[in-house]
This record gives C-alpha cells, structure tokens and sequence, in this order.
C-alpha cells in the first residue's frame, strides 16, 4: 500500500496503481482519452496530464505513472488547463469535425473534452485529413479522418482479443492506424475495436444513421447464444433492438464480446418471426387462435398417455426449464431431455463419477491468473471466443503456457508461445491419458486422497507419451513438457467445451479431462480449475435443473428411436430444431413425421414444418428470468422489447399448458425461481435480489469435488481411411439459430467445407469450388474452403446450417470417413 | 394646465388625421414583418436534396417535443432525413430549432397565418416544410 495526496485529499492505494487510477478510486477527476481499464497503460494522448509536487517542472501523464509514497498530485491547475487546451486543439487541427453526421455524435470522448475545455477557436492551421473510408463492411466502418491515435483498437485487437488486425503505419502528420497491406479488415468482427475507439473513427456499421445514443433505451441482459453468459446491453428504440451497447461495468465479460453477442441480434427484429400459432388441418399448418393451439396440443399428449417425450433447448431460462420439468411431472413421463441428450448427459455423468459435481469447479476470472493452461479442442475458441479472450490474456499479462489438444490448428494455436498437441481425428482420450500417464511416471502426481490410483496406473501402461505420439501422429516430447507445465503451476486451468457437434466420447472425454483434473490438482485447488463449458447459453441451467431422462425415462436419442418405431406417441420440441443439429437425420425425420409433434420456437425452422402444433416463442431479448452460464453464475434477463404478433415468452406457454392439465404454475419468473431454487442442489441458498450486476456464482469461485475418484479410460483407434470429415463449429455461428442473424451470415452465409492446401492441390480444388463428400449413408455437398490449419486427409465442415443437411451422414461419430469427388 | 391638456390632445387628433393612423387594416392590409421574427419553419433546401443532415439536434432540443426526424442512408451513402415533421399545433415557436441546427438547415419564416380546418393539415412534413 502507497499513501499520497491528490488535490489535498489523503489516498491510500495499491502499488500497483497509476496516479489515475487511485484518483478514479477516490472519484476524483481526470480527463483521458487514450486510457483503458482493461488496456496497459499507454500514454497516447497526453490529456491525462497532472501536477505533481516532486517532479516539478513538468506535467505529468497520470494514466502512465505509477504511485510513489507521499507524493503530492494536483489534477487541475492554469496551466494545467491550458496544456489540456492545446493538446485538444492540435488533436483539431486535422479532425473533420462532422459530427453532425457522425454517429459518435453525444457519446464522443473528443466532442466532450472540446466541450468541457471551451476549445472554440484553435491558434493552429493544418489541412484536414481526407483519408478513404470504408463503408463497404458490413460490421465495422472505418473513417479514419475521424481517428486521434490513441492506439486502443490496435491494443485491444493485440492483447484482448490476439488477433492484431491494426497496427500504426507511416510517421508524423502521416501517420494512421491501417490493417495488413492497408485493406479491408478480415478479421473475428468481434467489435472490440469499435468498442475501445473514444472517436467515430470505429463505428457498428449495422447501426449506421439508426439513432442517436441519448435516444436509445439500454437494457441489461444476457447474451442468448453460448454458454459464455456475457452481459449484452440492448440498445432499444421503437420496440427494436437498434444496437448492441457497451459495458464493462456489468456481468463477467469486461465489455468483450464475440461476433455473435456483439453483431447477431438482428434475429430478434426479423420478419420471419413466428407471430401467430400454428396447428396442423387437412395436412397443411394453418394460423389459429392460442385457446385451439393449446387445446390441440393437451389434447395430442393426453392421447398419447404415457407415450409423451419432451426434448427441450439450452437456451430456455432456468425458470422455464423448471417449467418443462413440472409439465413432464403433469404428464406423467420421465422421457425428458435437453439439447442432443447424450453429450450432454455423458459430459456430466463422467463428472459425477470422477469428481462427484456436474460443473465447471472455477471461474472465468481466475484463468487470467493461471500459469498453465490446456484447452481440450481446438474449436474452444470457436464455441466460446470471450472465454478464450482471456486465455489470450493470461498468456499475454501472465506469460501462461497454453497447450491444445487438436485434431486442427485454429486461433488457439496462433496465440504467442501456444503448443498444439496435433493427433488424429478422434484420438483426444490418447493424449490425455498420455498427459496422465507422464505425471504418474515422473512422480509429479498430487496423489493424496485419490482414489482408484493403482487401476488408473496400470490402464495408463499403454499410454506412454512416445506409444500415443506415435499413434496420433503428435510429439513426444511436446506432450511431456505440456503434462509438467500443468502439473508444475501453481494455478493452472483445464477447458472443454462440449456440444451438439461433439457428442462423440463425451463421458470418456470428462472422465480422461477430470482424472487429469486430479493428478495435477487442479480439481478443487484455490485459483485452478476444470471447465466444463456446454455450447448453449444455459446449458449449465439445464444440467443443475436435471432437464435428464428420469428413472426409467429415455434420453433424447432413444426417444426419437421410439418415437420412429411408434412406441413414443407424442414429441415436444421447446426451442429444439434437431432435423438440422441433431445427428442421425433419418432416425430424426422418422420421428417426426410418425409421432404427434408440438414444437415451440422463435422461426418456422425444418423441424417446425414437420409439427402438428406450432407455438410462437420469444427471443432472449423479450425475457426475464436467470441463465446459468459455464463458469455456474447465475445472471438475470431483462426484457428488452415486446414479442412480436402473439408470440408469447416460453414461461407464457408452459404456463398456459399447465393449466390446461389442471395443474398450477407459478405466477412469474420471480416466484418460478423461489421454487427452483428450494429443490436445486447448489441453489437453496439464492435468492433473485442475491443476482446482482456480476451475477451470482453458486458453489463458490472454487467449487470443491465431492469425489477425487480416478476412473481409467480406454482410448480410441484411429480411422485408417485417407479422408475424414470433423463436425464442429464455426467462429461466426452459434446452434442453428444464429444462421437467422444478419451479422452472422454477413460473415459466413452458407455451409463450407474446409480443406488444407495439399488436399486442396491433390484434388484440384479452389476456393468456391463443389465439394460433395460420400459416405455410406449417403453425401453431403458444399463450396470449398482452402484454409491451412487442416493436416492431411482431414475435412472440416460446421453444423449450423440447415441446407447442408450434414447430419445425413453424421450420426455422432468422432470423424467420418468421405470420399471427396468434386461437382 | 389647459396648455398641457391642449398638447396631449393635439397628438390625439394628430393621428385621427388621414396617414397618422397605427391600426393595420388586417386582412386587407399586411405588415412587414422584423428578420427575426419566428414564423412557420422551412428546411432550406440545396440544389438536390435538403440541406438538413438528421442530426437529431433540434427534436431533442424542442422544449415542445413537436419534431420528429428519423435519418437514413441514401444512395450515396449520405445522412439525411427520411421523415422530418413538425406538429405545429405542439410548437410554441421558440426559435430554439434554428439555434440549434449545426448546419442551418432549418429556419423561421414570417409566414403567420397558420390556421386550418383540419388536424393533421399542421402536420408539416419534409416536403411542406421544403416548399414553405
Ligand atoms: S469523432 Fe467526435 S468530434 Fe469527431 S466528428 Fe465524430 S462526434 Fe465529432
Ligand atoms: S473486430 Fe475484433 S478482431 Fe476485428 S479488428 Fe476489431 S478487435 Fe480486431
Ligand atoms: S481508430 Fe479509434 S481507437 Fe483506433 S487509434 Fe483511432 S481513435 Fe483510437
Ligand atoms: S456468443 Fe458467447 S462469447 Fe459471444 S458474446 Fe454471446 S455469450 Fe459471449
Ligand atoms: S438540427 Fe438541423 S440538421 Fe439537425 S436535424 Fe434539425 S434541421 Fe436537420
Ligand atoms: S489518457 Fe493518459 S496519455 Fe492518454
């Protein structure tokens, strides 16, 4: 601790704070304009200046200066003021000053600071800038005529994000903030940059002339689309969501966004929106009233007696999946799951054996710290970019060591210093029981209290680093050093992010990542930890609330082969379309087409079209209610717009279905949560008013294991065919739902399938070239994408879109053997 | 004291004379009216378009809240505004619009007979307010 004066008031501070810092402390004033909270210090702009007592003779920058004991700070003086005055002024001598048109216009750093400090006339001439603009992409346009070097998009873009698209090129009055070969930029489109920029030299290019920022309502929620749970602040006007806002004040994310939070909105405002409820007559769906809707619908299950399964998605709120779960009650089925059942169901399962919880044993925040990280998939980044911002952060502020275990190079492995543990498509248990089998070997295991040592050291026999490396085609030694780095930090963190498209060995894969959890210590140490990460929004929600087959109940998979061979009678999809996500797209229409199907959704997706009732559901923005997001925090949405037509929020629906089953429901999301949280393992103790802006972590930021229980796994065999496809996900897409947001689809509109160069080469393929991929169970066709993180003999396509029709040939398997054949 | 009375008078039929007279013969008659006197509004137009840039400065500055402006993007990738209204019958011609205008794009005319029959006739939009 450091004590010092700032204008005549007594301050303690850390050591580690900047004199602007420990002023902000104390709210005491100064102007900055190149500063940023969560940027290094940097000194750009020299607005920032103050006096101070032991360094007379200067100004000094106090955004870059670090406290000293007893220093004595004056923020405001003469002349003070008048060297604020100049810096703006030469800031002015070549800024275009358009801000009538300018959509920075009443939130812009530079236009309050000319305000504040009466810069009315200026002593200096120059030329204005004339500098080209680009208005032609569609999330960022760039004036740069507008921009005043301050140099946050290029630092953001570096040590945030750890993409660097911009960087300051040329020098003196020349100089600017370009991207490579001063282009267009082609980068993640997060919007990170557009966020730091205190100019409208960055700005949303879908909110361009929309509003101004005073008229704009902002409304606290949370992101609807990975299980990241950011805080995203709905900019609303005329019952729209205009924009996305900034805030880093709120929730876990620091005001980071992906390209999903930041620019897929636009789903919410759609007019293809589901307005009115639809029931099937004569074979074709036809609009009805919400009494004839819910009536058929009751009328279906009751027919169907016993014979009711009900599939829901992970983007329902945790009040309305406690609904889900009493209406089952009301039916009288156990046959009840969430979001492709297995993966999910074997993600936790494997948890609850090895560690006895069913959830992510630390926070987000705390990998910032970590010393050692290692990221199961390369596609992490993929299904939660936020999350691997930080890992871009901790590797960058704390030098952590990040190891990814990939069958594909993918920005994980372009972060400085990353160590890409490359193996065959499948073979991910391998690796990680070589990881095990390494720190068992050199003594480096934390053994105490573990049980089921002596089987997991005999199963690991076979899993000699140099046996799997030569095996999945990796390096022995990579996998040695990365197996001491994790067992050697002192705080070091284990992810995996499961999903729809990665079904395959889900339980193996959190048994071999949880054994791995245990050996290094990471299960249950203060500051380490395991991270289970589901590819939803509540996916965690639906795993606490056990939205899971019950007793004798069946999981999603076996219920839609029931429902095919007429077993199941009924099928109810909540904010579910698995004719496109779910694998095995035969079993899928079977089933559909065989049982009496009541679907409630926000579009009219695929598997919509199939039902004989359809309800209209609402978006995320035009509910309330809390989501739980991978790291166990519990957030709160805000209504943000009204549904559209007479589409009704999930919680309205379930509601309506309960009565008309004679049972009651509670009255509002706030007293739905009351009673869930009473029998929620984890939640008895949360209250709504403990849900504050940060969110409410249940179990603690270090969730203990209740179990140090080592299970061995078996590995797995590689394809021996020449191609393979890999299912995931991509960057720029969420689920399927995403493919309805102009953002998204801006980026990336259509399916692709991903190659290397040298496959590319042998098959003589281009970009935008026809690709169709034969399997057995049928083929597959999309454009080409030559790209260079493929090895040999590996495919990628994602799974989020519809016409692709991938789950034709996928039903689940880690990799698919193909036979390419060019169209 | 008669000699006072006498003068006062004297202005008196002074203006009883033909010529003297103040009182405006309205409608027949009409007055000059001062440069800045604050009639209806006219959006000032240029040569292609108006010269209003919807920088939404005078509907939030409107203590009366009678404007509504909404901008949007033209083919030349220009700000303008698709709509902008004045409800008149809200106005209370305070001249703060003009004021605040950054472009002076919008201005007061003299134009005061203002009456109408109808409600939505002192709905001036963009092209009545062009034109008046
Ligand atoms: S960046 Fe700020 S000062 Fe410059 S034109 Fe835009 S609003 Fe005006
Ligand atoms: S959008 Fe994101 S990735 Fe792209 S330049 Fe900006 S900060 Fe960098
Ligand atoms: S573009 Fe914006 S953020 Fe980047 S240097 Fe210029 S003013 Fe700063
Ligand atoms: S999609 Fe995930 S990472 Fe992206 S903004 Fe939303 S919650 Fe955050
Ligand atoms: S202040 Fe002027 S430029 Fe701005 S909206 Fe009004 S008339 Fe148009
Ligand atoms: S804010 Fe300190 S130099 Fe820019």
């Amino acid at each position: 601790m450091v004590n010092l004066t700032i204008d005549g008031k007594q301050i303690t501070t850390s050591k580690t704070s900047t004199i602007y810092e420990a002023a902000k402390e104390n709210d005491i004033y100064i102007p900055v304009l190149c500063y940023a909270k969560k940027l290094l210090p940097y000194g750009a702009c020299r607005v920032c200046l103050v006096e101070v007592e032991q360094m007379k003779g200067r100004l000094i920058p106090s955004c870059t200066t670090p406290v000293t004991e007893g220093m004595v700070v004056t923020t405001m003086s003469d002349e003070i003021k008048k060297v604020r005055k100049t810096v703006l002024e030469f800031l002015l001598v070549n800024h275009v000053v358009d801000c009538p048109v300018c959509d920075k216009g009443g939130e812009c750093d530079l236009q309050d600071l000319t305000y504040e400090y009466e810069v009315v006339t200026s002593r200096f001439e120059g030329e204005k800038f004339d500098l080209p603009k680009d208005e032609a992409n569609p999330f960022i346009e760039r004036n740069m005529n507008r921009c005043v070097l301050c140099g946050k998009c290029v630092r953001v873009c570096d040590e945030v994000v750890g993409y660097g698209s911009y960087s300051f090129i040329n020098r003196g009055f020349e100089t600017k903030i370009a991207t490579a070969f001063d282009r267009g930029l082609d980068c993640e489109f997060c919007g990170q940059c557009v966020s730091m920029c205190p100019v409208g030299a960055l700005l949303p290019r879908p909110f361009k002339f929309k509003a101004r920022p005073w008229q704009l309502k902002e409304v606290n929620s949370v992101c609807g689309y990975c299980g990241n749970g950011c805080t995203v602040t709905l900019g609303v006007k005329d019952n729209e969501v205009q924009t996305i806002r900034f805030n880093d004040e709120t929730g876990v994310n620091d005001g980071n966004l992906c390209i999903r939070g930041r620019f897929g909105y636009s789903y919410v405002n759609s007019n293809k929106r589901l307005t009115k409820p639809l029931v099937r007559r004569d074979g074709v769906l036809k609009e009805a009233s919400w009494d004839e809707a819910i009536q058929t619908a009751v009328q279906g299950f009751k027919d169907a007696g016993e014979q009711v399964g009900i599939i829901s998605g992970a983007r329902l709120t945790n009040e309305e999946l406690f609904l889900v779960k009493n209406l089952s009650k009301a039916l009288g089925t156990e046959n009840l799951d969430h979001s492709g059942g297995e993966c999910y169901k074997g993600v936790t399962e494997g948890l609850l054996e090895t560690l006895g919880v069913r959830a992510s044993t630390a926070t987000f925040p705390l990998v910032e710290k970590a010393n050692a990280i290692l990221a199961i998939r390369s596609d992490f980044y993929e299904t939660h970019p936020v999350f691997g911002m930080v890992v871009n952060q901790a590797i960058r502020r704390n030098e952590a060591k990040l190891s990814i275990i990939a069958d594909k190079f993918g920005k994980l492995s372009k972060l400085p210093n990353a160590r890409t543990l490359l193996h065959k498509p499948g073979l991910e248990l391998n690796v990680l029981n070589a990881l095990c089998h390494v720190i068992v070997e050199e003594g480096l295991a934390k053994t105490e209290g573990l049980n089921g040592l002596d089987e997991l050291k005999a199963a690991l026999k076979e899993y000699s680093a140099e046996t799997v490396a030569e095996l999945v085609g990796g390096d022995a030694d990579a996998i040695k050093q990365t197996a001491r780095e994790l067992a050697g930090a002192e705080n070091a963190a284990i992810m995996l992010a499961y999903g729809l498209p990665y079904t395959a060995y889900s339980k193996e894969l959190a048994i071999a990542a949880a054994n791995l959890a245990l050996l290094t210590g990471i299960a249950g140490r203060q500051g380490s930890g395991l991270y289970l990460c589901g590819e939803k929004a509540n996916s965690q929600g639906a795993i606490d609330l056990a939205i899971l087959p019950g007793g004798k109940g069946m999981g999603a998979q076996q219920m839609l082969a029931a429902a095919g061979s007429g077993e199941l009678k009924a099928l109810y999809l909540v904010g579910e379309d698995p004719l496109v996500s779910y694998p095995n797209r035969s079993l899928v229409e079977k089933a559909l087409e065989k049982s009496f199907l009541v679907v409630q959704d926000i579009f009219l997706s695929p598997s919509a079209q199939m039902a004989d009732v359809v309800f209209p559901a609402a978006s995320f923005a035009e509910k309330a209610g809390t989501f739980t997001n991978a790291e166990r925090r519990i957030q709160q949405l805000h209504v943000g717009i009204k549904s559209p037509g007479e589409a009704k929020t999930d919680f309205a629906i379930l509601q309506l279905l309960l009565k008309e089953l004679g049972t009651s429901a509670p009255a509002t999301p706030a007293e739905a949560f009351k009673s869930l949280a009473a029998e929620t393992p984890g939640y008895e103790m949360v209250s709504l008013d403990m849900v504050g802006p940060q969110g409410y972590v249940w179990g603690g930021d270090n969730l203990e294991p209740e179990l140090k229980q080592l299970v061995p796994v078996a590995g797995a065999q590689p394809l021996a065919d020449k191609y393979q496809l890999l299912v995931g996900s991509a960057l720029y897409h969420s689920g399927t739902l995403s493919t309805h947001a102009k953002g998204p689809n801006a980026a990336v509109a259509a399916p692709y399938i991903e190659l290397g160069r040298e496959d590319a080469a042998e098959l003589q393929l281009v970009n935008d070239d026809m690709l169709k991929l034969k399997t057995v169970e049928g083929e597959i066709q999309a454009k080409v994408k030559v790209d260079r993180r493929l090895p040999k003999g590996v495919f990628f396509t994602p799974y989020h879109f519809a016409e692709l029709e991938l789950n034709k040939i996928y039903s689940g398997q880690p990799a698919i053997a193909v036979e390419p054949v060019k169209v | 004291m008669f000699k006072e009375f006498a003068k006062g008078l004297s202005i008196t039929l002074k203006h009883l004379l033909p010529g003297n007279c103040t009182t405006v013969q309205y409608p027949k008659q009409k007055l000059e009216m001062s440069p800045r006197f604050r009639g209806l509004h006219r959006l000032v137009p240029t040569q292609h378009r108006e010269k209003c840039v919807a920088c939404y400065l005078c509907p939030t500055v409107c203590p009366a809240k009678c404007i509504t402006v909404e901008s949007a993007e033209n083919e030349k990738g220009e700000k303008y505004p698709k709509v902008y209204e004045i409800d008149l019958l809200r106005c209370i011609f305070c001249g703060y619009c003009v004021e605040a205008c950054p472009v002076e794009a919008i201005e007061m005319t003299d134009a005061y007979e203002l009456a109408n029959f109808k409600r939505e006739d002192f709905n001036f939009d963009k092209e009545r307010l062009l034109k008046s």
